[in-house]
């Protein structure tokens, strides 16, 4: 699975901390899913779609491998 | 979402604290004998299987009590360190802890089968000792390393 959270966290200037803090996990966690080492569950995704106010879809995206 | 079965994060350091000192005397112990104080102490024994002397079952029995000092501290110790949560556990820590654990369990078996197949007498009794904690061990080297990694790739 491909995701978009580095590019929204950028134009929401925020840093892997602050995200980490503002939906309450680790900045490992963080850290992994931006580096496609880490699928999150459904209810993080849906954390991180409410944040940055998008569908999450926008953010989470199939890969070729899934 | 975390585990329920771990314990509070405040547990974590005092793991740490009974389990480094613990291994350290625990090692000195088994590799040169060294040993700070004898204290004997009349001990309740299930068993005690006597050496050159008839065993003892459900009985009393004299016996130092050092090595079971160390060795319940560095077990206690060892728990604690390992399975306390972390300040920020989530799911992704919670799979990191179970990759972990998977991991040192065959680590550590594969450490025992290789000795059975090539350490006999009183070495493979050693290697019996230190197997009471390798599993541990293991898993806490292994568990902090891949959060220590995970925290300093910069993204």
């Amino acid at each position: 699975m491909k995701n978009t959270i580095k590019v929204e966290r950028a134009i929401h200037s925020l840093t892997q901390e602050d995200l980490a803090k503002k939906i309450g996990v680790s900045r490992q966690t963080i850290n992994a899913m931006e580096a496609n080492k880490y699928v999150p569950s459904t209810v993080l995704a849906l954390k991180i779609a409410r944040l940055f106010g998008k569908p999450v879809e926008d953010i989470f995206e199939l890969s070729e491998e899934d | 979402m975390s585990n329920r079965f771990l314990f509070p994060h405040r547990f974590k350091m005092i793991g740490w604290i009974l389990f480094v000192p613990a291994v350290i005397l625990g090692l000195l112990t088994t590799l040169f004998d060294f040993t700070p104080f004898e204290w004997d102490a009349t001990v309740f024994a299930i068993y005690d299987g006597g050496l050159f002397e008839s065993s003892k079952v459900m009985t009393l029995v004299e016996n130092n009590v050092f090595d079971e000092i160390v060795g319940i501290t560095a077990i206690a110790g060892g728990l604690l360190a390992a399975f306390s949560k972390e300040k920020d556990e989530d799911e992704y820590i919670a799979q990191i802890r179970l990759e972990s654990l998977l991991w040192a369990t065959y680590i550590n078996y594969g450490f025992l089968l290789f000795s059975i197949l090539f350490i006999y007498g009183l070495g493979f009794y050693q290697i019996m000792i230190f197997n009471m904690f390798t599993l541990l061990f293991i898993f806490l080297v292994r568990f902090n390393f891949i959060l220590y990694k995970s925290a300093r790739a910069i993204a």
